[in-house]
């Protein structure tokens, strides 16, 4: 018992990482733009699909991160469409950006093709106090942990960093000293391309991605980044690590197919729970 | 004048084309009918009560469920039929109490989350038939005499788009619908003038479910075949691109943008399944053509086709 027990929490921990990479997009775009990017998911998976092309001719290490910086720049398209055009509501650009994840659609079928696509990572397994876990795992975990170091580190302590932390508390006052709010907010988007597209990278060895996997991740991103209530990063990664060990438990001794129930009732009881405690009239749009 | 006189022609076209139509045309028809007394329904919830949702698609599949499960296990099919939109209603009155709390953003996710949960738990039901759906629901049949053939689907489906319409019109123009408008604009203000935010919001969740459930009821017998695959989350963003189009906040909106939308999407499919073309092409046009049009009736037609063009009529 005790050794599965490992595995499944490794696992999990890894698969809860992609979903919280996902859900720090969705935070760090959030954050500056009060709008919540309906296209996260498809960051991951274009950014899956752009490294399993790469990797065709470029070695592991080198193909990767060039798929996340090729992705910034879809980001940053995204973000050029979503918050662009002035008077843009961040309820109207939750709209343009599902409008765009379903265009990514045709773009990565007509690309890719409609068949799920992998490409190989670490390869192999190692022991975990007995359990049997394969070694990608704890490259998912490994890469995960310092991205969100960095990312504290540079929202805390960088000057753009707090340019963008400033545009997030009070956008008003940041343009008054002379922050450019607007490109911050594609700055935001780039970041979240980046964050989305490296979840795709790091899971596609583990999970295979097909062009609307992108569902369940933004699903389970958003889920995560709740948690938070879309703007505190450190929550988002507690919230991913466990909503993919808690997803990994129930398939393990439990039925996978309920894997999905699980993630949203626990989604949707966060979310009721924090409006209940909070009166509605502060959530409406000034 | 003239918006009655369009109305009138609109209505006589709507009479006359099942008449005139060939059966894979018939098909489009029905299938143009069911999309927009959903529509109506997102419309009337979207543009009225400014709530978003993602998930209309599964009231849709109660509704359908409801009349298919009935009608398999031997209730007479008129009966199945009316209790679709009754189901659907009270499943969208029992979730709306939780969900409704939720506003923009939150609401969206949660609706989406309503629907993939639904989907989940219809795909291992085996009452539901799993995974492989529902077989074998009967034809709809009124006093012994069967509705078989494309055309009594037709003017049937034009039947419940006329009732969903009347509803739509009579409540938009009531004290209910005032209450709503002024909802929409700010729940504080019309909170402070009396108006039963809560109530009407779930009033308004619930009858937008009753039209998807009515509809989805005529789709089980005209069909006679479900999955849980018929109602993908893309059907429910359809909906949405369907009534962003047409125009929140109208009655007729709801009929223009399903209308518009399902002639498009078919003169693309029929381009997309011409000799030569490769086998993806209908599904990439189709998928390239509701994300644009989302896109730019959201940024450059915020308040949809039919509000611009009347617009234009009147300056």
């Amino acid at each position: 018992m005790a050794n599965e027990l490992a595995g499944y929490v490794i696992t999990g921990l890894g698969t809860g990482c992609g979903f919280a990479l996902v859900g720090s997009g969705l935070v760090a775009i959030y954050r500056v733009t009060r709008v919540v990017n309906f296209a996260q998911g498809t960051f991951a998976v274009i950014g899956a699909m752009c490294a399993s092309s790469l990797l065709s001719v470029l070695p592991h290490g080198i193909a990767e991160p060039l798929a996340v910086l090729a992705v910034a720049l879809v980001g940053l398209l995204v973000g050029f469409v979503a918050i662009g055009r002035p008077g843009t509501t961040p309820q109207a650009a939750l709209i343009v950006t599902l409008g765009l994840a379903i265009f990514a659609y045709a773009v990565v079928v007509l690309v890719w093709g409609d068949q799920p696509r992998s490409f190989a990572g670490v390869p192999g397994a190692v022991t975990v106090l007995d359990g049997r876990v394969q070694s990608h795992y704890l490259l998912v975990i490994g890469v995960t942990v310092p991205v969100f170091a960095g990312m504290a580190l540079f929202f805390g302590h960088t000057d753009l960093g707090r340019a963008l932390t400033a545009c997030a508390s009070n956008p008003y006052a940041a343009r008054v000293i002379g922050i450019d709010v607007r490109r911050m907010g594609l700055l935001a988007f780039a970041i979240g391309g980046a964050l989305g597209a490296l979840a795709g990278v790091l899971l596609t060895p583990v999970q295979q991605i097909t062009f609307d996997s992108d569902v369940t991740l933004i699903v389970n991103g958003f889920a995560a980044a709740v948690l938070g209530g879309l703007t505190r990063p450190a929550v988002t990664l507690a919230g991913g690590l466990l909503l993919g060990v808690t997803q990994a438990l129930v398939a393990g001794y439990g039925n996978a197919a309920h894997q999905t129930e699980i993630a949203l009732g626990l989604m949707l009881a966060v979310m009721i729970g924090r409006a209940a405690r909070r009166p509605a009239a502060l959530e409406e749009p000034t | 004048m003239r918006t009655t006189a369009l109305v009138l022609a609109a209505a006589a076209a709507a009479l006359a084309l099942p008449v005139v139509l060939d059966g894979r045309q018939l098909g489009i028809y029905v299938l143009a009918g069911l999309a927009a007394m959903v529509t109506v329904g997102l419309a009337l919830l979207m543009g009225f009560a400014g709530q978003i949702s993602l998930g209309q698609a599964s009231f849709y599949a109660i509704g359908a469920y409801t009349a298919g499960l009935l009608t398999v296990n031997g209730v007479p099919p008129l009966l199945g039929l009316a209790a679709a939109p009754v189901l659907a209603a009270g499943f969208a009155a029992v979730v709306g109490i939780g969900l409704l709390r939720l506003r923009g953003h939150y609401l969206a996710f949660a609706t989406l989350a309503m629907q993939l949960i639904l989907l989940s738990v219809l795909a291992q039901s085996e009452w539901a038939g799993g995974a492989i759906g529902l077989q074998g629901i009967p034809r709809l049949s009124v006093g012994g005499i069967e509705l078989d053939e494309d055309v009594h689907y037709a003017y049937l489906v034009l039947a419940g788009l006329t009732g969903t319409l009347l509803v739509a019109r009579n409540l938009v123009a009531s004290r209910v619908g005032r209450g709503l408008r002024a909802l929409a604009t700010s729940e504080v203000a019309a909170g402070a003038s009396g108006v039963p935010v809560g109530r009407y919001r779930l009033g308004v969740f619930a009858l937008s479910a009753a039209f998807a459930g009515l509809a989805g009821g005529i789709y089980a017998f005209y069909l006679g075949y479900l999955g849980p695959g018929s109602f993908p989350v893309l059907l429910s963003v359809e909906y949405v691109v369907m009534a962003v189009v047409g125009g929140l906040g109208t009655v007729s909106g709801g009929v223009v943008g399903a209308v518009a939308i399902v002639l498009l999407v078919q003169v693309l499919n029929d381009i997309g399944t011409r000799p030569g073309m490769p086998s993806y092409a209908p599904s990439v046009l189709s998928y390239a053509v509701y994300g644009l049009l989302l896109v730019i009736a959201v940024l450059y037609l915020p308040r949809g086709l039919v509000p611009a063009l009347s617009r234009r009529d009147r300056s």
